[in-house]
Formats: C-alpha cells, sequence, structure tokens
C-alpha cells in the first residue's frame, strides 16, 4: 500500500510537470521535472543508501526476534512484561508484542520513523536552504526556472525517498512472511512519518536563514513530536493510546498500529501535513527575497569572555553542546539499560545459543545482561572521546589552529586542553552511565558497583585517546580514519567476536574485550594496567612527535 | 634608525615539503622599526617563510632569528611580542566575530581595549555577527582588529589586504603607518605595488625559494634604468658612441635606449647636441622590477650563495 502513498504524492506532479509546460511554460513550476531530475543525480547514491540501509534493518531484527522468542510460548511470555514505562517511552506502546509482527514494531518500528523524518529534513534542507545559502539557488533562479519549481521539485524527491523506503519495508515483511496487511501498514506508516516530515522541514528551510538553523529547527521539531509521543505513552493506561498522542505526527503514524489494529486512516492526516506544509513553505517563499529567512539572525556577544580565551575554554566552548549531547544520551541509556535489564534477563534462554554467545559464560544470567550493558556504555564513552578529541585536528585541518599557535600558545597546552576533555568527559560519562543503570534496576543491581565496573574500561577508552594522539603526531592526515577503523573493529570484536568464532584470546587481545565485564566476570587489575601504560605510552609517542612537526592545514 | 639586533634575520633558509623545494636558501633582514616589503609571485616561499618565523613550520635548513631569539625554540615567549595576520583567515564558525577577536588579541600579547573599539569603528566591522556570515574581507578585518589592537612589536602581515575593498585598504594603510610611526616593525607580504611604494622602506623580492632582490626601495629606483625614447635631427647611429646609452635601438630617426640614472646627465648633455625633436624619458618604475623578477625565467639569487637545487 505504499504504491498507493507514492502515487497519492506524485498526483500533482504529473500535471506540475506537463511536458509542454516544461519547455515552454512561463508558470512557477517551469522546469520543475529537469529539476527533480538534476536532484536525483546530485543526491542518488544517498537516497539509495538511506532507503537501503533504513529497509535492510527488517529482515536483521526480525531474524534476531525470532530466535530470541522461538516459540508462541515465548512470545506470551513476552507480552505479559512488555509494557514497562521505559518501552512505553521510548519505542511506543507495545500493543501486539505476543505476535512476531508486533514484537518487531517495538523493536524497530520508532527508530525506522524517526531515523527516515531525520533524513527528509536533511534532505530538504540540503537541497533547500543549502543550496541557496551557497548561493547555487541564485544561478538557477536566474534560468528560465520557476520560482517554485526547485523546492517543488525538492519536496517531490523527497517524498520518492519515503515511498520507496516504506514500499521496501512493506515487502520486506512479507518476505519474512509477516501477515500482508499488517506488512503494508508497516511500510505505509513509516513513509506517513516521513512526508509529514517533508512539509515540517520545507517550513523550516523557509524560516531559518542558514541550513545550520534550518536543520535545527528540524531536529528540534522531531524532537518535539517524539516527546509529545512519549508523554502520551507514558500516561496510557494498558496499551491503547491517549487523546494526546494525536497531537503528534509521530503519534499518528504510531496509531496507524502495524501487526495490531491496521488502521489506514491516519495515514490521510499524515499525507495531508506533509502536502500542507509544502504548499504553506511555497507561500512564504512567495512572499521573502531570495537568500533572507523569516527569522532574524541571531546575534551573538561582541566580545568573549575572560574564560573562553584561554586554551581549555576555547575548546569547551566548541565542544559545549556536542558534550551536552553525548552526556544525555549516556544517561538516557543507561537509565535505559538499567529498566530492561531484570526483564530481558529473564526472558533469555539460558540454553539460547545466540543469548550465550551475545551475554558470555556468566555468573547467571542478569549479571551477564549487565556486563554486556556496561560493555556498550564503554562502547558509548570511546566513540564519544574518539569525536572529541578528533576535534583538535579540525581545528588543525580548518587552519584555526596556526593563528592560536601564531599567538602565546603553546602546542602542548593547546592539545592538552583537548585531550582533558576526552579523558575526563570519557570517566564521567562511564561512571554516570554505569550508576544510573543500576540506580533504575530497581535493586537488581548496585549503582556504585556499576560505575566502578564501567569505570574499568577507562583505560580502554585511554587507549584509542592513545592511538589518537600517536597517529595525530605521525600520520595527522589519516588520523581520524585510522583512529575510527581500529575503534570499529574493537567493537565487532569484543561484540560479536563470539558469534564470529574469534578465540577467547583473540578477543581478550582487543582492548574492549581485554577489560573483564563486572559483573558476568571477576575484576582482575592487570588488563587495565596494561592498557593504561599502553595508552600512555602511545600518548606520549604521539605529543612529543605533534612537537616537532609541522602545523599541516588542508 | 636601525639598533644593533634587527627585527628579523634570516639566512640561506631551506625547506622542503616531500620532494618539493619550497624555500632554497632564502635571505630576509628587517631592522627594527622599518616597514618591509616582502614580494614574490605565487607559490615562491613567502607564505612558507612566515610559517617558519611562527614556529609553524620547522626549518631544514639556514638561519632564522625573529627578535632575537629562535622561532621554533622560542615560540610561545615570542609570540607575546608578534602579531600575525594570515592570507586566508580561518574562524570559528558559531563563534561572533568579536569572541575571535578577544580569543586571538588575547594571544598576542597585551591587548587594549579602547584601540579595539575605534578600530571596529574605523574598519566598520559589527563584532555581534557570527564569523560564518562574514565574508572573506570581514574574517581579515577580524584578524587585522586583533593583530592591531595588540602592543606587539612586529607585525607579520601575509597579504592582508587581499580582501578589502579601497576605501579599507585607506584604513589599513593609515594604520600601518601608525603603527610605524610607534616604532613597531612590520612584515608585509604583498602583491600590490602601489601599497608597498606607499608603506614601505625596504623591499625583498623572493623567487623560487630564494632572495632576488633586497634593499631599500629608494636605492632599488636607482638600481633600475631610465628609458629614453629621441627624435633626432642628425644620425641617430651615431649615439651609440655616447658613454651611458646602453641597449640602442633604432627606428628612423627614434632612437631608443636606456641610461643608468648616474649617467644621465652626460647622456643629456650630449643629446643635446644631436638637436633633439622630442624625447620621452620614462623614470624607473617598481612595477618593472617587479615584474621583471616575477617573469624572468631562471631565478637569479641576489647573494654569490647561487641555487641549491
Amino acid at each position: 500500500m505504499s504504491t498507493g502513498t507514492a502515487r497519492g504524492r506524485h498526483a500533482p506532479a504529473e500535471h506540475l510537470v506537463h511536458p509542454t509546460a516544461s519547455r515552454r511554460g512561463t508558470g512557477t513550476l517551469t522546469g520543475a521535472g529537469t529539476a527533480a531530475l538534476f536532484i536525483l543525480r546530485r543526491n542518488w547514491l544517498r537516497l539509495a543508501i538511506w532507503a537501503l540501509v533504513l529497509a535492510s534493518i527488517i529482515p536483521v531484527v526480525y531474524d534476531s526476534q525470532q530466535q530470541a522468542f522461538p516459540t508462541q510460548a515465548a512470545r506470551d511470555a513476552y507480552a505479559q512484561v512488555a509494557n514497562t514505562p521505559a518501552v512505553a517511552a521510548m519505542t511506543g506502546l507495545p500493543y501486539a508484542a505476543g505476535s512476531l509482527g508486533g514484537i518487531l514494531v517495538i523493536k524497530i518500528w520508532m527508530t525506522l520513523a524517526v531515523a527516515l523524518g531525520f533524513a527528509v529534513v536533511f534532505l530538504v534542507t540540503r537541497n533547500g536552504r543549502a543550496d541557496e545559502e551557497a548561493g547555487r539557488t541564485e544561478l538557477l533562479r536566474s534560468t528560465a526556472l520557476g520560482r517554485h519549481a526547485y523546492p517543488t521539485a525538492n519536496y517531490l524527491v523527497a517524498a520518492g525517498l519515503c515511498a520507496v523506503t516504506g514500499l521496501l519495508i512493506s515487502l520486506l515483511c512479507l518476505a519474512v512472511a509477516l501477515p500482508a496487511n499488517g506488512s503494508w501498514v508497516m511500510g505505509a506508516s513509516i513513509a506517513g512519518t516521513g512526508l509529514a516530515f517533508i512539509g515540517l522541514g520545507a517550513i523550516c528551510g523557509q524560516l531559518a536563514s542558514t541550513s545550520r538553523g534550518a536543520n535545527s529547527l528540524g531536529v528540534a521539531l522531531i524532537g518535539l513530536f517524539y516527546f509529545i509521543r512519549a508523554a502520551a505513552d507514558l500516561q496510557a493506561d494498558g496499551v491503547d493510546p491517549t487523546a494526546l498522542s494525536w497531537f503528534s505526527p509521530v503519534g499518528w503514524a504510531q496509531n496507524m498500529r502495524a501487526f495490531g489494529e491496521d488502521n489506514w486512516w491516519p495515514l490521510l492526516a499524515l499525507v495531508g501535513l506533509g502536502l500542507a506544509g509544502c504548499l504553506f513553505a511555497l507561500r512564504l517563499e512567495s512572499t521573502r527575497d531570495l537568500g533572507a529567512g523569516l527569522l532574524p539572525e541571531r546575534r551573538g556577544p561582541a566580545a568573549a569572555g575572560n574564560f573562553t580565551t584561554t586554551a581549555l575554554g576555547l575548546a569547551l566552548r566548541l565542544q559545549r553542546s556536542s558534550l551536552v549531547g553525548w552526556f544525555i544520551g549516556a544517561a538516557v541509556s543507561g537509565l535505559f539499560f538499567g529498566s530492561v535489564a531484570q526483564a530481558m534477563s529473564s526472558l533469555l534462554d539460558p540454553q539460547n545459543p545466540f543469548a550465550r554467545n551475545f551475554v558470555g559464560t556468566g555468573h547467571s544470567m542478569l549479571d551477564g545482561v549487565l556486563g554486556i550493558f556496561v560493555l556498550f556504555n564503554a562502547l558509548l564513552a570511546g566513540a564519544f572521546a574518539i569525536q572529541c578529541l578528533g576535534a583538535a585536528r579540525s581545528e588543525e585541518e580548518g587552519g584555526r589552529l596556526e593563528q592560536q599557535l601564531a599567538g602565546s600558545l603553546s602546542r602542548g597546552t593547546w592539545l592538552g586542553a583537548h585531550l582533558l576533555i576526552a579523558v575526563l568527559g570519557s570517566g564521567f560519562m562511564l561512571v554516570l552511565g554505569g550508576y544510573l543503570t543500576g540506580a533504575a534496576s530497581q535493586g537488581s543491581a548496585d549503582p556504585g558497583q556499576l560505575a566502578g565496573a564501567a569505570l574499568a574500561f577507562w583505560p580502554a577508552v585511554l587507549s584509542m585517546l592513545g592511538l589518537q594522539l600517536l597517529t595525530f603526531g605521525y600520520l595527522p592526515r589519516s588520523t581520524t580514519a585510522i583512529t575510527w577503523a581500529v575503534y570499529g573493529i574493537s567493537v565487532m570484536a569484543a561484540m560479536f567476536g563470539g558469534l564470529f568464532s574469534l578465540s577467547e584470546d583473540v578477543i581478550r587481545a582487543t582492548p574492549f574485550g581485554a577489560i573483564p565485564r563486572v559483573p558476568a566476570e571477576d575484576f582482575s587489575w592487570t588488563p587495565p594496567a596494561v592498557l593504561l601504560l599502553i595508552s600512555l605510552a602511545l600518548g606520549a609517542a604521539g605529543m612529543a612527535r605533534f612537537n616537532r612537526r609541522d602545523v599541516l592545514t588542508n | 634608525m636601525a639598533t644593533t639586533i634587527p627585527a628579523i634575520e634570516v639566512s640561506g633558509l631551506t625547506k622542503n615539503y616531500g620532494r618539493t623545494a619550497a624555500l632554497t636558501g632564502l635571505d630576509l633582514r628587517v631592522e627594527t622599526g622599518q616597514v618591509a616589503g616582502f614580494l614574490g609571485p605565487n607559490g615562491s616561499g613567502k607564505s612558507t617563510t612566515i610559517r617558519i618565523l611562527l614556529g609553524l613550520l620547522k626549518a631544514d635548513g639556514g638561519e632564522a632569528r625573529m627578535l632575537g631569539a629562535d622561532p621554533w625554540k622560542d615560540a610561545v615567549a615570542l609570540h607575546r611580542r608578534v602579531a600575525y595576520v594570515p592570507g586566508e583567515v580561518n574562524l570559528w564558525p558559531n563563534l561572533t566575530g568579536g569572541q575571535a577577536i578577544s580569543i586571538l588579541s588575547k594571544l598576542h600579547g597585551q591587548s587594549d581595549e579602547r584601540r579595539r573599539a575605534e578600530l571596529l569603528e574605523r574598519f566598520d566591522l559589527d563584532p555581534t555577527k557570527k564569523a560564518r556570515s562574514y565574508s572573506k574581507g570581514n574574517r581579515q578585518k577580524v584578524a587585522l582588529v586583533a593583530a592591531l589592537s595588540s602592543d606587539a612589536e612586529l607585525l607579520l602581515l601575509d597579504e592582508p589586504t587581499s580582501g578589502l575593498d579601497p576605501l579599507m585598504e585607506q584604513v589599513f594603510t593609515s594604520c600601518i603607518r601608525e603603527a610605524a610611526a610607534e616604532g613597531r616593525s612590520v612584515l608585509l607580504s604583498s602583491h600590490i605595488f602601489a601599497e608597498v611604494e606607499k608603506l614601505c622602506d625596504t623591499v625583498t623580492i623572493i623567487r623560487d625559494g630564494q632572495t632576488v632582490e633586497a634593499g631599500r626601495l629608494s636605492d632599488l629606483r636607482h638600481l633600475q634604468r631610465t628609458q629614453v625614447s629621441v627624435e633626432i635631427s642628425g644620425n641617430p647611429a651615431e649615439l651609440a658612441a655616447v658613454p651611458g646609452i646602453e641597449e640602442l635601438q633604432l627606428a628612423g630617426a627614434t632612437a631608443n635606449f636606456s641610461v643608468d640614472p648616474a649617467q644621465l646627465p652626460g647622456v643629456l648633455a650630449a643629446l643635446a647636441a644631436h638637436s633633439p625633436r622630442n624625447l620621452v624619458s620614462a623614470p624607473p618604475s617598481l612595477e618593472d622590477l617587479f615584474l621583471r623578477h616575477y617573469s624572468d625565467a631562471p631565478a637569479q639569487p641576489a647573494a654569490a650563495r647561487g641555487g641549491e637545487r
């Protein structure tokens, strides 16, 4: 039925891009067809990746859920405990937790719908406000292209992405033999969420005068509507939606209830919001100058405070929003892990090889699950640390380091400031995530113990930073690529090494695999101590080299 | 005027980027309190030299001293006494111009609040706008305000006016004059002949990473020969015998030649004897000097050192 969605969206396009109109027309939509082809040519790879990645998650998740809940009895047991506040808040009401389709919706629907929302907001900005900001729209507008042709083509391409993604999702659901009706509603509800956000993204692109502003506004709207529906689902008694859920387009799409009631009519509202948003955006565009926004450009302070002019202060100021984002992420995932730990461990069958591989041969299933959560948390902190220290290379690459070093700032102080934030920030994230996992576990784990277990992974995180410093010193142009590649391999080894039949010795030789996962395993001082020494050696070598090398701008 | 320690003293400087030689024996001297022009075609090594002086790049060979200290080892201490304006100014897109000025001027030693406000006014720069929205010229103004509001003894300016409009160039010129009047030293890398002629006491011209011409601007002017075109009633070929006349070319009654400025009086006296009907004399222009060095095929080092490649 996603095809129905697509037809609904493309119907106006056909008369807009009437062949004669596009060749000799003088209307505001003249040339929209050419513009759409042009946008497709510029974005086809991006579009293909979004559609394929989003859709291909379906069989993967389906497969894992089928292994986790192989029998109807297991699914019925899950349905008894599925409706926790955490599940309601994060992914929605588990209205059909007793069926594989319903479990699929719980596990992946929200992720896909919100991801598609992000995709279309970014896409609409990229081919709208970003082009206008860079002056490319001016060039296009000087040709025989109608005023509304390019934005209309932009919205249509984004709608095409929604339709194709939805269709692929439906077809893949059908392919794994899920019920037909539910499969179509699954694809249509995700596509519908995307369509609604095209309309909202289009309006954002008119209000803000920069692409950053448009994207921030769009992301804020997605967040707002996500939280409105989270609040609505938390209020719900049982699994029936509350009135509040109708105040969010994400709620509308949820209320289509794939593999449950299979409602089609909320799709009308989603498509309607998308259309209305696009039409309103076109109206707004007619009332403003090219390049201008409707929201005033934000000004800032005319001088920097004393702290911002120090190396540490500037590094903190530049990373401010990123730090806040990561810390919130660690806190939310910690709370989530804690709240599901007990339920998850009681559901996992100790004889299930998939579960055993994943959780390890722990003391108990609960300890195993907690151990894997501690590892998750550590991997998150590792990613944060690499991104955080990567800001140093960005400063150098962007030519901003030169001007600071041309002032009375030593290389050591500058790099030290960035390193300090990455080191202390990752330590804080580990303790925060670990403690909150314990605190949210309703007594099944000790917060202090989990904070300590998480902190034991600090040397693993530091070894990533050590490698990053080493490559920053010796191979500054490839430091980012090398560090992320090694991190990726370490993650794969620590998380899935067992599944890939990697030997225990090999896994123990990787940074995140080496640290004992308390409480699933007994703590030992040797691995963290050895990793710490390695980190210090790598880091010292990298810093020494940086003090001797040229500053390399791109 | 010159004290015992020059502001900048560079000799035989070499620098390679992999197999590419960027500097092949560069000499540069800036006396304290002078404004020195630093000229050369694109890619001749001007920015490389300045980056070495700032300790951002490490020289492979040769000597470099700035304010009497080693630019690599004493970088941090030196930079309190130095201010730098790059040709391409990169700022933090999400900070305002004013915040960037605070950060940069704090790093250039002591900064003067009153002077900063006055410079913002003169350069007509709005410090509350995000750097993302600045044009190239406005970004350059940020670096200029930060550098000029400091009390640096030495200003290193790498094509600082490439994005400024003519009005702002005038503001820049007067700012540099004031800096020179305060006794500060300036190294000004530039492509604009008029700017160099207006501002600089000395000029160093480099090519392919080495110095090809250096000296006081007035002296360099004298090095150039005056071009003379004269129409005489007698046989112009007789002029070949006149001492001081060189590169003689004849076209009918007209003779074109060049004269060393020192020999001009004697040549003019000799010309008078040939009853000239028309005489055009072109004074030596700096532009000719620059263009000659910019476009000549092989680089001719000023010193007898010879190329190292």
